[in-house]
């Protein structure tokens, strides 16, 4: 009972913290200006990174903009990503693997919640009944062997590259460590309590122990559940809650590209912002007694 | 120790010199020969009593000097301290959020210093790297703002003592990056490193009220009481339009009258103020191709309002939002209905990005750059080119400011195709370029060793890349070769490269901008405009 009520509380706590931090970033005052091309969103012109200063007088004309592209833009970020693909490759093998195992690994864990919830409604999770109950049968091996054995290594990866290299070690903090150990530690314990029945129906039906908050104990599960729970719980207000951060840097700061215009949305946040005058100001003398022009 | 050893916490433990500019990355045919360039002066001992050199044994912050008693030493640190808390506050709202999330994600991934011409440039000096200077800033914030229990601070890095000398480093450090932005480009985390050189000059500016004499004193505090960082005021400027058009006439033939102060036109043109000293080419072309194509303009000769460089952008923001506010009043009070900044990139910033939120969007005239009217002039027709007058290799420098920063990347390009037909690009190029060293103030700095960092280190990849682009003919004495660099401080940092490495007399490499190419291809001239190309 205590052990599964306790999944459904990092769950909650992983959604609760990131959206919380969210928040927190949100709602600080709004930043200046700092677009860094090429800016996708700029129709035509993000190939090789104009803008929409490109055409004369261009606030009388209208802002070409295309969506899809930045969603391409994003998209390729977010499942691929791009950015370190193209100016650090060798570092992208590792991470690349570790967060395209970490994807497979949320997907099999939904997997698994989908084929627990046919289970507890009857119908048998195998390759025979029917091509949903297989496909689910095998995508649930797939996603999982798979996600388990790429998440791991690249984790592994990570940790010996900190480790090994001369100019990382010097800069990594012992947070940093903590960081990839703790991740190692969930993973690795995930792979001795999973590996015994890699078609995964024992994980299958702790996954429906848990739904129904019946979870029957052992030593190895309660460490490993434990584990991965912390590591929830532990993400979102560290910096491997980076999925926040990313939101921001990209879409509001380096995308962001809104001017000023009257009649604008932007327009009434910069007046909210000037209304609004700061509580603390700077020292220097120039700042506190500034001295009148000549002429 | 070797340089390589170096880390963060390794700032302000001695006074011994961190690290000596040598074995600096190798530079392109025909500079890899032996002697070709400067060797780097040593440090004057009474520099060193004076100042803060023993970062490299230079020194950007003049005004900076060594205290005299503990107590003054210890009075630097506080203010330090006092002001590294207040940039994570509302005193700072239009940087708060980007430098909190650069504070906090940073995954030490170092995919950035691959980007950061100046750490390349010097052969992989740690202290240069991009992330050394921000480690070092939350390494001092963690340890001396945030707080916590000892095993805490261990925990994440919290191991950096603090006194006089580390405050000072950090300070010249800051200084020692052109706030290019390159390597917030590449960062997989879409962070910005430059954000902490910047908020370091900040803090030092506006909190403790210390920063480089050209920036500062000679900068932005004499522009807000004569109109101009050149120290003209509006008298001495009326005259050197009058010279411009004077001059104009020598050399082409034309009579034009440049217009000032006439209300209503459809542009008021602002130059940085130091063209019409350094450079009056540059302003008198603008007026040629405005006249030439008939285009309704106008100078400005109110206080700021003749000079658009606000270097207040590179250090301190509240100065920054003064030039900007009387920049606007001049526009205003003229009643023009455009704003067009002339070749000056870090001016395009500052009046069409850092002022964009500065003020209400009623208070503001719009802003372009002459980039893409000038375009539209040649697009047109409305100005004739024989592009043969240019027969001469030609590159393109990409001021950062203008083109990563602002996305104007191929105006420029199409016009240097219309009248430039041995244009040929730099690699990398466009919103990929190079800054020129001379980013941020180090165009205008020269105090103890300072111009030996810029030559030899900020400028040395722009420099590389240069000797790069005219592989094909740079032994051929015969031919000039032009860099195009549309920037006030960029063609400074070229001025700069080229007398020190002597690369104009040896190799006939010449600079400048693109307007004088443009008119110097005029069809309707029937002289020579660039002056190397006379006889
Ligand atoms: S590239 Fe970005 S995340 Fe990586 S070290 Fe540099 S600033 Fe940090
Ligand atoms: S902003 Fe430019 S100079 Fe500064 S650290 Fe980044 S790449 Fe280097």
């Amino acid at each position: 009972m205590l052990l599964g009520l306790s999944v459904y509380l990092a769950v909650i706590l992983f959604i609760g913290l990131s959206v919380y931090q969210f928040v927190k970033y949100a709602r600080m005052p709004l930043h200046a200006r700092m677009e860094l091309y090429p800016v996708p969103r700029e129709r035509g012109r993000h190939t090789y990174g104009g803008s929409y200063m490109e055409e004369p007088e261009w606030w009388r004309k209208p802002h070409q903009i295309s969506r899809s592209s930045e969603l391409i833009d994003m998209l390729k970020e977010m499942l691929f990503i791009k950015k370190l693909f193209s100016s650090h490759r060798s570092l992208w093998w590792k991470s690349y693997s570790f967060h395209l195992g970490l994807y497979l690994l949320i997907l099999w864990a939904i997997l698994l919640i989908i084929g627990a919830l046919a289970e507890l409604s009857g119908i048998p999770v195998s390759p025979s009944v029917s091509f949903w109950t297989a496909l689910l049968y095998y995508l649930t091996i797939i996603t999982g062997v798979v996600g388990f054995a790429i998440a791991t290594v690249g984790v592994i990866l990570l940790l010996m590259r900190r480790v090994f290299d001369p100019v990382l070690k010097k800069y990594t903090t012992p947070q940093e460590y903590f960081n990839l150990l703790l991740l190692l530690a969930a993973l690795s314990t995930g792979i001795a309590v999973w590996i015994p029945d890699l078609s995964f129906a024992a994980a299958r039906q702790l996954v429906a122990q848990i739904l129904t908050l019946s979870v029957v104990p052992d030593i190895m599960l309660v460490i490993h559940l434990l584990l991965a729970e912390v590591t929830l719980i532990y993400i979102p207000p560290s910096k491997m809650g980076h999925y926040v951060g990313k939101y921001f840097t990209y879409h509001k700061i380096l995308w962001e590209n809104e001017p000023n215009l009257a009649g604008s949305p932007m327009e009434d946040k910069v007046k909210a912002a000037l209304a609004n005058k700061p509580a603390t100001s700077w020292g220097a003398p120039h700042i506190q007694n500034p001295p009148a022009p000549e002429a | 120790m070797t340089h390589k050893d170096l880390r963060p916490s390794d700032l302000g433990k001695s006074q011994e010199q961190l690290i000596h500019l040598d074995n600096l990355m190798p530079l392109s045919f025909p500079y890899d020969q032996p002697d070709m360039e400067p060797a780097f002066p040593e440090v004057k001992p009474e520099w060193k009593e004076k100042y803060c050199t023993s970062l490299d044994g230079c020194v950007a912050l003049d005004t900076l000097q060594r205290p005299q008693t503990e107590a003054e030493e210890k009075e630097l640190v506080q203010k330090f301290l006092r002001g590294m808390e207040k940039v994570f506050s509302d005193a700072n709202k239009g940087v708060w959020q980007p430098l909190q999330l650069a504070y906090d994600y940073c995954a030490k991934c170092d995919t950035c210093s691959d980007a950061c011409h100046i750490y390349k440039a010097s052969g992989d000096k740690e202290v240069y790297r991009p992330i050394f200077r921000a480690e070092a800033f939350r390494k001092l914030y963690k340890s001396h703002i945030t707080g916590g229990s000892k095993l805490y601070k261990r925990f994440v890095g919290a191991d950096m003592d603090i006194n006089w000398e580390t405050v000072a480093q950090l300070g010249e450090l800051a200084y020692r990056c052109n706030l290019c932005r390159r390597c917030a480009q590449v960062c997989p985390l879409g962070l910005d490193n430059s954000l902490f050189a910047k908020e370091i000059r900040k803090v030092f500016s506006q909190e403790m009220g210390i920063a480089p004499t050209p920036l500062h004193e000679k900068g932005t505090m004499l522009q807000l009481k004569t109109g101009s960082t050149t120290g003209i005021g509006k008298a001495a400027f009326l005259d050197m339009v009058e010279f411009l058009e004077e001059d104009i006439e020598d050399r082409i033939g034309r009579k034009i009258k440049i217009p000032i102060d006439k209300e209503g036109a459809d542009i008021l043109l602002i130059h940085n103020a130091g063209e019409f000293v350094a450079w009056p080419e540059n302003p008198a072309a603008f007026a040629i191709l405005f006249e030439e194509a008939g285009i309704d303009w106008t100078l400005s000769s109110s206080m700021i309002g003749y000079d658009s460089v606000n270097y207040g952008i590179w250090y301190d923001d509240v100065q920054a939002r003064k030039i900007i506010e009387q920049q606007m009043q001049a526009a205003r009070d003229l009643g023009v209905k455009r704003i067009v900044i002339g070749e000056c990139g870090h001016a395009h910033k500052a009046a069409g990005l850092v002022a964009d939120r500065m003020l209400p969007a009623e208070k503001k005239i719009p802003v372009e750059s002459w980039i893409p009217i000038m375009w539209d002039l040649v697009r047109t027709g409305r100005l004739k080119f024989d592009p043969s007058k240019n027969n001469f290799p030609v590159t393109l420098h990409d001021p950062c400011n203008i083109v990563r920063q602002m996305g104007i990347v191929q105006p420029q390009r199409e016009i240097l195709r219309v009248i430039a037909p041995q244009f040929r690009e730099m690699t990398p190029s466009g919103v990929d370029n190079y800054c020129c060293g001379g980013g941020s103030g180090f165009a205008i700095m020269h105090s103890a060793n300072f111009e030996h960092f810029r030559n030899k280190v900020s400028s040395r990849v722009k420099f590389d890349q240069i000797l790069r682009a005219f592989s094909d003919t740079i032994t051929d004495r015969s031919v000039p070769k032009y860099v195009c660099a549309p920037c006030s401080n960029c063609k400074g940092s070229m001025r700069d490269i080229f007398k020190y490495y002597k690369a104009t007399d040896k190799f006939n490499l010449r600079y400048g901008g693109l307007v004088e190419l443009m008119v110097n291809a005029l069809a309707s001239l029937d002289q020579p405009y660039l002056e190397f190309l006379e006889g």
